[in-house]
C-alpha cells in the first residue's frame, strides 16, 4: 500500500466526514439517524488488504473523533475502529463472502456498522461515559444499521469506484 | 494474521491501538487536544453549515414531519380549521415567514421573563456517532455568548449551551439522556428533576415525598446560581401521566416537553441573569372558553 494512496483515501474520508456533518446530520430520519461516513469507510476496511484495514480504521476513526458535536475522549473512535480493523484483516477470507453478492455486502455493512457503534459504547462505558439508556442506545445502533441498509444501495457503487480510482495501476491488478 | 509479513501486521496493530490509548490518555489527563481541535472544526464548519442550512432546510423539515405523523393526526380536524384561515392569507415565502414568527415569539417570551437575549438559527443537528442530542446554532463568543448560558425557544426550555466558537455554538439538547434540570411545579413550591429520556418525553421525579404531582401540571426551571446553566422561571413541560408506585421514594411522572426539539429552527440564549425570578410568569395561560347559556323559549303549542 503505497503512501499517496493512505493520503487520497483519507482525503476521501475527510470528504465524506464533510458531507456526514454539514448534510446528513441535518436530515430528521425517523427512529434515528444514519451515518453515511461510517458506512463508507466500512465498505473501505472490507475490500481493503490486511494492513490497509488497520490503517484506515485508524485514520477513518481519528476523523469521527474530531467530530464537531462530540464529547469522547480524542482517539476512542480511533481505538473502536482500529479494533475494527483487526477483526476485518484477521478474517479477510471470510469477509470476501460477502463482498461477492452486492445483497450480502449490504446486510455485512449494515451489521458491521451496529458492531462498531457497539465497540464505541463499550470502550465509552469502560472509560465511564454516559451514553443513556438501553432502549436510547438500541433506538440509535438499530436506526443506524436500517438507514444504511436502505440508503446505502445508492452509495455503494459510488464508494467502490472511487476506492478503485484512488488505487495506482498496480494495485488494480 | 498473514503468513507472510504476519509479523509486521502485529506490529502495525501494537503501534495503533497504542496511539489510540495514548491519546485517550492524554485527553483524559486534561491535554485539551480534543477542545482545541474540535473547536478549529467548529469554525470551518459552521459557514458551510449555514449555506446548506439554507439548502436542505426543507429535507429536514419533510422528514420531522414523517417523523411527528402519529401524533398530528388526533390535531387533524382542529387544523383544517386553521388552514381554511391560513389560505386567504398571502404567504410570500413560508420559511422566512415561519422562521421570523419563531422569532418574534421567542422574544416575547424572553421580554416577559426580563431576559437578555441573542436570537440564533439552527443550522445542524448532532451526528449519529456522537450518541449526543445537540444541535448547532450561528451565534458564538462575538455574539456574547458563553458556555453554560439557557437556550429557549417560543414555548420555553430547549437545552443548555456545550461549546462555543466565534460564530456558532452547541448546544446539548434537554432531550439528552445525560440532561438534567431542576424544575418546580408552577403555582406551588415542589421541586423535582427533570431528565431527558431520549425523544420528546421527559421524567419528573420529585423531591418532595409530601408534594402531589396532577396531569396538566406546568413544570418550570428552579435556576441555578447566578444564572448558570439556567435562569429561573423558563418553562420546561407538562405533566402528562402520574406514574404511581408505593415502594417508590420519589414520586415520578411524565412529562411532555414544552419545545418541540423537532421543528425549532430560531432559538434564543438568554445571555444575562433577569433582576428578578419570573417566578410563574412565563407559564402558558389556558385560552379562555365562552360558555352560552341558552334558555328555552316556551313553545306555541305548550301556551294553548
Amino acid at each position: 500500500m503505497s503512501r499517496i494512496r493512505v493520503l487520497n483515501t483519507s482525503l476521501f474520508l475527510l470528504v465524506v466526514f464533510v458531507i456526514q456533518e454539514t448534510i446528513v446530520s441535518r436530515v430528521n430520519f425517523p427512529i434515528n439517524g444514519f451515518s453515511l461516513y461510517l458506512a463508507a469507510l466500512i465498505i473501505i476496511l472490507s475490500l481493503e488488504e490486511r494492513s490497509g484495514a488497520l490503517v484506515f480504521g485508524f485514520i477513518g476513526g481519528l476523523i469521527m473523533d474530531i467530530s464537531a458535536t462530540a464529547e469522547n475522549p480524542l482517539g476512542q473512535w480511533a481505538l473502536a475502529l482500529t479494533i475494527v480493523g483487526y477483526l476485518f484483516s484477521v478474517n479477510k477470507e471470510s469477509i470476501g463472502d460477502f463482498t461477492d453478492t452486492p445483497l450480502m455486502f449490504l446486510i455485512f455493512i449494515s451489521v458491521t456498522s451496529a458492531l462498531s457503534l457497539f465497540i464505541f459504547v463499550v470502550l465509552g462505558a469502560m472509560l465511564g461515559q454516559d451514553n443513556g439508556s438501553f432502549s436510547h442506545i438500541f433506538s440509535i445502533v438499530f436506526a443506524n444499521s436500517l438507514w444504511t441498509f436502505l440508503i446505502m444501495p445508492l452509495f455503494l457503487p459510488l464508494v467502490i469506484k472511487v476506492r478503485r480510482a484512488l488505487m495506482s495501476n498496480r494495485e488494480r491488478v | 494474521m498473514a503468513r507472510g509479513g504476519g509479523n509486521r501486521s502485529r506490529l502495525l496493530l501494537v503501534l495503533l491501538l497504542v496511539s489510540s490509548l495514548f491519546l485517550i490518555t492524554l485527553d483524559l489527563r486534561g491535554v485539551n487536544l480534543a477542545g482545541s481541535i474540535r473547536s478549529g472544526v467548529t469554525t470551518v464548519f459552521s459557514s458551510i453549515e449555514g449555506f446548506f442550512s439554507k439548502v436542505f432546510s426543507p429535507i429536514g423539515n419533510f422528514t420531522s414531519d414523517v417523523r411527528n405523523f402519529g401524533q398530528s393526526k388526533s390535531r387533524i380536524t382542529e387544523l383544517e380549521k386553521e388552514v381554511d384561515l391560513l389560505k386567504s392569507q398571502k404567504v410570500l415565502d413560508e420559511d422566512v415567514v415561519g422562521q421570523l414568527n419563531q422569532l418574534k415569539q421567542v422574544l416575547d417570551l424572553a421580554g416577559r421573563g426580563e431576559y437578555r437575549v441573542v436570537a440564533a438559527r439552527v443550522i445542524n443537528r448532532g451526528s449519529t456517532a456522537t450518541f449526543k442530542q445537540t444541535i448547532t446554532i450561528d451565534a458564538g463568543s462575538s455574539d456574547g455568548i458563553s458556555k453554560n448560558m439557557t437556550v429557549i425557544s417560543e414555548a420555553g426550555l430547549v437545552g443548555v449551551v456545550k461549546s462555543v466558537t466565534s460564530n456558532s455554538s452547541i448546544v446539548l439538547l434537554m432531550s439528552d439522556p445525560t440532561f438534567k434540570i431542576g424544575v418546580r411545579i408552577a403555582g406551588t413550591q415542589s421541586i423535582g428533576v427533570v431528565s431527558g429520556q431520549g425523544g420528546n418525553k421527559y421524567l419528573l421525579q420529585l423531591l418532595d415525598a409530601t408534594g402531589e404531582i396532577k396531569v396538566g401540571d406546568n413544570l418550570v426551571a428552579r435556576g441555578s446560581q447566578n444564572g448558570s446553566p439556567f435562569v429561573p422561571g423558563v418553562p420546561v413541560g407538562t405533566v402528562s401521566s402520574v406514574q404511581s408506585n408505593a415502594s417508590s421514594i420519589t414520586q415520578n411522572a411524565d412529562v411532555e416537553g414544552a419545545s418541540n426539539l423537532e421543528r425549532i429552527g430560531v432559538v434564543a440564549v438568554v445571555v444575562s441573569n433577569p433582576k428578578q425570578d419570573p417566578r410563574d410568569a412565563l407559564v402558558p395561560k389556558p385560552s379562555p372558553t365562552v360558555t352560552v347559556y341558552v334558555t328555552p323559549s316556551p313553545s306555541p303549542s305548550a301556551s294553548k
